[in-house]
């Protein structure tokens, strides 16, 4: 079935290239999603109609990867659920709308590609084409804030992402007489990798794709990008690209583990993790832009995903908890607030009020995804926050648990600030006169990816099904 | 001989650093991409299978298939993309956008000229520590690659025009290049063929984004690009 869903995007780009019919545009995105989901539970449930399609030399489904391809999987099929509905209000040409098609495609196939890899080479390829294919789908509206978001996006990331190609050098000189970049042999030949070369690898790929990550002090291309793209961009971009970036991270901290050479590791991912919750405290207090304060958040939850790796054991299996619950929460505050722009056409919370009393659905959305991305009890966060908190007070850790609660509560509060003032005041007048026109145009695909999705979340954190905690477990293994 | 091409290449960077006009930092990019050919052709002329008569005959070269094939590769990679198409581009790029020169840096050029020599130095310097980690590496390429890595990404913060920043960034890729050629271990060659055709798009990619930028703002200089702030923000 890989070798379908990678396969899959080429041919529909193909198709659609000839045939040049509007509605394929929707379709094949929606095919495509349908085709990634049925992949992703056919491996959970240890299935495989096509077996003998399943192998390939560079790409296989295992323990280490198979929660990050579920979870982009549902993201995808949530963000082409809502697709449908938002090209339907968007008025572009027929030509601008395909290019969206095929780099959606790629873009996906990009990060599938990234999250199957078995090779560290072959991995680095498919980040830096993720960045490459989502360039343009940074660029859609053509304003002069996109250019420079898009600008920013790709020459930050194209740069951090050569600095962690200068890591795989590095690594190589460690590995001594082997010649492999295969995950397995390298995990294999770990404990004979020399240990100088291994570190200074290390810190350049934590760095490198780090940036892709969006950790601080290198996430600067990260607000821009997320606040400029498109919707159902932004949320593919917080809720799945940045997790495969993190994918790379975890593969490469397993040989470090295997190494020996962990304890350094985990101090910079720990230092790495704190400077990014603590960017996003500092930024999200007076923020003026709602699609940046959700960006900065994400920040804040890679960082939080770092924290939980770096301490290890069950902050690890907090971190991968953390991980599914963030995406599918701020894949849905994401669309929900693609909603909020179609409706007041702007992204200034000063000018956004009323939000309940006009658009009912869409208000109770943004509250409900604000709840959980705050990790307010029945959330799925709220279970790893708490988990987080256990394993540093287990470890001793107690001033390290206290500012890491009290950067969170900073952070609760300047989005709830935000959040609430959209949901209830008053607002700009003349903006909600066209809000209430505004309404009528929006499609009913726009509210239900969001309401599956936190309902998931929901149940998820208030029953974690044996069968999901097992596979939770086997990603972390050995951290 | 590979000694020189490699210390021709570290010179390359320093004229880079200490001259203005695009066209001749454009020039110095196919220059780079002979010198990297050259460097690479120096290091399969040690190889025992490295002969003209691997091209005799049909048999000679089934024989030598893998052999052959890395050579059209490296040829490709850098004397075809390095070399031709990429500086191309950049040329037509620089046509369409009338901008001939990247001015007012924020160091004066002679500056340039001493702080990148001083960069090269220390690179020679750090290649040369006698830790027993650096036994198995080449320290004549380590040491330029190094100098041409740092030296390419000061350029690219202290330069004012976008197309500057990608030449900065080129250059980097080819120190990376040579960097990656100072261990005597072969990438897998779907590796390599990923990596060069990330390099070509990103450039492709950041070359559309200048004309964009030129058709937008009238001019290349980075300043514009400094909208998207978090506090007084208009949108």
């Amino acid at each position: 079935m890989i070798n379908l869903i990678l396969l899959f995007p080429i041919l529909a780009c193909i198709i659609l290239k000839y045939s040049k019919k509007e509605f394929l545009n929707t379709w094949l995105i929606n095919i495509y999603a349908t085709l990634h989901v049925l992949t992703s539970v056919f491996a959970l449930l240890d299935l495989d109609f096509l077996p003998f399609w399943k192998s390939s030399a560079f790409f296989e489904i295992n323990n280490r990867n198979i929660v990050f391809l579920a979870v982009m999987s549902l993201v995808f099929l949530a963000v082409s659920i809502y697709n449908n509905g938002y090209l339907k209000s968007e008025i572009v040409s027929a030509k601008k709308l395909r290019h969206y098609t095929y780099m959606v495609m790629f873009f996906v196939l990009s990060m599938t590609g990234a999250v199957l890899s078995t090779n560290l080479g072959v991995s680095w390829v498919f980040i830096e084409a993720t960045t490459l294919a989502s360039a343009y789908l940074i660029y859609f509206h053509k304003t002069k804030h996109s250019i420079e978001a898009a600008w920013k996006y790709v020459f930050i990331c194209s740069i951090g992402i050569a600095l962690a190609f200068v890591g795989i050098i590095l690594l190589t000189f460690a590995t001594g007489n082997m010649n492999s970049l295969f995950f397995n042999d390298l995990y294999l030949n770990a404990s004979s990798f020399n240990p100088f070369w291994l570190k200074l690898s290390f810190v350049f790929i934590l760095f490198g794709i780090g940036t892709k990550m969006g950790l601080a002090p290198v996430h600067f291309w990260l607000p821009d990008a997320h606040a400029q793209a498109p919707s159902p961009i932004s949320a593919l971009l917080s809720a799945t690209l940045l997790n495969s970036a993190f994918l790379m991270i975890l593969n490469v901290f397993g040989i470090m583990t295997t190494a020996n050479c962990d304890e350094y590791a985990r101090l910079m991912m720990l230092v790495m993790g704190f400077l990014s919750i603590f960017v996003t405290a500092v930024f999200v207090y007076h923020i003026n832009n709602y699609k940046r304060m959700l960006a900065y958040s994400s920040v804040e939850n890679m960082g939080i995903l770092i924290i939980g790796i770096a301490l290890g054991g069950i902050g690890a299996v907090a971190s991968i908890i953390h991980l599914i619950g963030h995406s599918l929460i701020k894949a849905s505050f994401f669309l929900t607030a693609g909603n909020v722009l179609k409706i007041y056409s702007t992204k200034k919370i000063k000018s956004v009020g009323q939000l309940l009393k006009i658009d009912p659905k869409t208000g109770w959305l943004w509250l409900l995804s604000f709840l959980g991305i705050v990790a307010f009890p029945p959330s799925l966060l709220f279970l790893s926050e708490f988990l987080l908190v256990k394993t540093m007070f287990q470890q001793d850790r107690f001033i390290m648990s206290a500012v890491f609660l009290i950067l969170l509560t900073i952070i609760l509060y300047g989005m709830a600030k935000a959040v609430l003032k959209m949901s209830f005041s008053e607002g700009n007048e003349e903006k909600i006169a066209n809000a209430k026109l505004n309404v009528k145009t929006l499609d009913w695909t726009m509210y239900l990816p969001q309401i599956l999705m936190l309902t998931l979340v929901f149940i998820l954190g208030l029953y974690l099904p044996e069968y999901i905690s097992k596979f939770i477990s086997n990603t972390v293994v050995g951290f | 001989m590979e000694n020189i091409f490699i210390i021709l290449l570290g010179l390359s960077m320093i004229y880079i650093a200490s001259t203005s006009r695009l066209a001749a930092h454009v020039n110095m990019l196919i220059a780079q991409g002979w010198l990297l050919f050259f460097v690479c052709l120096s290091g399969f002329a040690k190889e025992p299978w490295f002969d003209i008569t691997i091209f005799k005959g049909f048999e000679s070269i089934i024989a030598n298939v893998t052999h052959i094939w890395g050579l059209l590769f490296v040829f490709f990679e850098t004397l075809v993309i390095k070399g031709y198409v990429i500086p191309w581009f950049l040329k037509k790029v620089i046509q369409k956008t009338h901008a001939h020169r990247d001015t007012d840096a924020n160091i004066p050029h002679f500056y340039c000229l001493v702080i990148s020599s001083i960069i090269l130095f220390a690179g020679f310097l750090a290649a040369n520590i006698a830790l027993p980690e650096f036994k198995m590496i080449n320290p004549m390429y380590f040491g330029v690659s190094l100098a041409m890595i740092i030296t390419s990404l000061w350029l690219i913060t202290i330069k004012h025009k976008v197309l500057s920043n990608v030449i900065g960034f080129i250059t980097m890729e080819n120190g990376i290049f040579l960097l990656s050629l100072s261990v005597a271990k072969e990438m897998p060659i779907i590796v390599n063929l990923g990596v060069l055709l990330d390099l070509f798009i990103a450039v492709f990619i950041l070359g559309m984004l200048i004309r964009e930028i030129d058709n937008e703002f009238h001019d290349m200089e980075v300043s514009h690009l400094s909208d998207l702030k978090d506090y007084e923000y208009n949108d």
